[in-house]
């Protein structure tokens, strides 16, 4: 049986040689339908050109490192089939909107300061005592803002946001739902510590909800949901009569 | 990192995305049945709607919880128009669109169209209680 | 918690400055998906819109032209224009009132109402108040 065979093409950059980056072809077995982008780079790295560079760790969907964009959509390289694509090459590339450090590897600074920013950790007015015990939460309670603690910090939302790429200042995706997801956890009274952040200029109302962060979330955050309903309630408190001005 | 941080949201993006839904609504709500009965089938003949005779109109005109319901259908959307085709400039690769001088364009514009409606409702029709 | 921008790596600001090959923003990125295309023609319905409600401003101010002189607008250029308008209306209203269903979060006996269901009473409310303004814009033009 002849052996199937399908082509990667990835962008190189080596910052000291190149004046910008550039695409280079890689033809490589298609051994197993299981296969995934991620195999593809690997195989390449091992047993084709060793200096191609780009982040991976756990292989399986659950670490973030391994986001690119796969054909111009923003994807976790261990969670693309190549068998969706074969025949086609598949054209690999780094994270759209962020800095290219080389190859496939992106500048993630900016991400790390933001996700800090909206401190994303649970704030008490006042500790409860040792000796009360543990924070007590309902099903319910934690319903309330499960889906916004999924966030893996894989950054395809903010690959996918185009008011990201035209305005790296915007706050983003994934940093304003997880402040969504502190602000409504019963056990944080953290809300107007973190408000002068998410309701800055640069925060929730610079998004004019595409939705594409959504879209491409590899773990169902919908982000999109979340900085709208942030948008709700920080008005709801300005401007109703009975409203929480502080 | 800074200490010197503002306490309070920026409220003036606060209050224009309220506009902006607020108009949002209120087009979604009204604007296509006028459309689809003032602008189609009316001049079509289809059926007879008020505006197409002279009568008919300037009696519902006087009407002032006609005048009230028109300022809100034109004026409130307005603001709605503004919000969306600024951002969709800066969308467009326009961050001009982003500064005070914009918005004071954008939405200035939207504040004249709330007082030219008010004066076309007030000047037009004479108030006549039902 | 901060006021002042954050150091932007796009700028070569931050830290290790200059690094990094900087990202630009294709132009004709929102042509380039579907998805980015279609919530273009979304934010853009906003413009149709606005010139068919000035539009409707002129009809009321015409109303002040007398009897002899009243002449609604009624050219065909005129009703080519409203379908056009009708159906920017029409794409604005689907996708607001869905999204709505999104933003809008309703508890009953603790539990949050599915977005869906917010949505159809949007979409109802939607029907309602045509149905009602629709019958005041027939039945006073009897």
């Amino acid at each position: 049986m002849p052996e199937k065979r399908i082509t990667i093409k990835a962008t190189r950059y080596d910052p000291e040689k190149d004046e910008k980056p550039h695409l280079q072809s890689y033809e490589i077995p298609f051994y197993d339908e299981s296969m995934v982008v991620l195999d593809a780079l690997n195989y390449i790295k091992s047993d084709v050109d060793g200096s191609l560079s780009y982040r991976w760790s756990c292989r399986m969907g659950i670490c973030g490192s391994c986001g690119m964009m796969v054909n111009g959509t923003p994807k976790l390289t261990c969670n693309a089939f190549l068998r969706d694509y074969w025949p086609q090459a598949i054209v690999v590339e780094p994270l759209n909107n962020f800095p290219i450090i080389r190859d496939l590897v992106i500048d993630m600074e900016d991400f790390m300061h933001k996700l800090k920013s909206i401190k994303p950790w649970i704030i008490r007015k006042q500790e409860i005592p040792l000796g009360a015990g543990e924070h007590r939460q309902t099903n319910e309670q934690i319903d309330d803002f499960r889906q916004f603690s999924q966030c893996i910090n894989c950054m395809l939302c903010y690959a996918a946001c185009p008011v990201y790429g035209l305005n790296d200042e915007f706050l983003g995706p994934a940093a304003i739902a997880l402040a969504r997801r502190y602000n409504l956890d019963s056990r944080d009274q953290g809300l107007k510590q973190r408000l002068p952040v998410i309701g800055d200029s640069e925060g929730v109302w610079e998004c004019s909800f595409v939705g594409e962060c959504s879209v491409v979330c590899p773990k169902g955050v919908d982000p999109a949901k979340a900085i709208q309903q942030t948008k709700l309630d920080t008005t709801m408190r300005f401007v109703l009569p009975y409203g929480n001005r502080e | 990192m800074s200490t010197g941080a503002r306490q309070r949201p920026a409220l003036m993006h606060l209050y224009w995305w309220f506009l902006f839904s607020q108009g949002g609504v209120i087009a979604a709500l009204l604007i296509p049945v006028h459309v689809l009965i003032q602008g189609i089938l009316g001049p079509l003949g289809v059926v007879r709607v008020v505006d197409r005779h002279y009568d008919t109109w300037v009696q519902v005109l006087g009407n002032p919880i006609v005048k009230l319901y028109l300022l809100v259908l034109i004026a409130v959307p307005f603001f709605h128009f503004a919000h969306r085709l600024r951002y969709l400039l800066v969308d467009f690769g326009m961050p001009v669109a982003r500064t005070v001088p914009a918005q004071a364009v954008f939405y200035g514009g939207a504040v004249v169209v709330t007082l030219l409606t008010i004066w076309v409702l007030l000047t037009t029709a004479p108030l006549s209680l039902p | 918690m901060t006021a002042e921008p954050l150091p932007s790596p796009q700028r070569g600001e931050g830290q290790g400055e200059g690094r990094g090959y900087l990202w630009r923003m294709p132009a004709g990125w929102w042509t380039r998906k579907r998805h980015y295309f279609l919530y273009v023609v979304r934010e853009f319905t906003a413009l149709p819109l606005a010139l068919w409600l000035l539009w409707l401003l002129v009809e009321i101010k015409r109303a002040g032209d007398g009897p002899a002189r009243y002449s609604p607008h009624g050219s065909t250029a005129f009703v080519v224009f409203s379908v056009i308008v009708l159906l920017f209306a029409l794409y604005h209203s689907v996708t607001f009132l869905s999204l709505t269903g999104v933003i809008i979060r309703v508890k009953l006996f603790d539990r949050p109402l599915p977005s869906g269901l917010i949505s159809l009473a949007m979409f109802v409310l939607w029907a309602v108040a045509s149905v009602v303004i629709g019958f005041v814009l027939i039945w006073f033009g009897r």
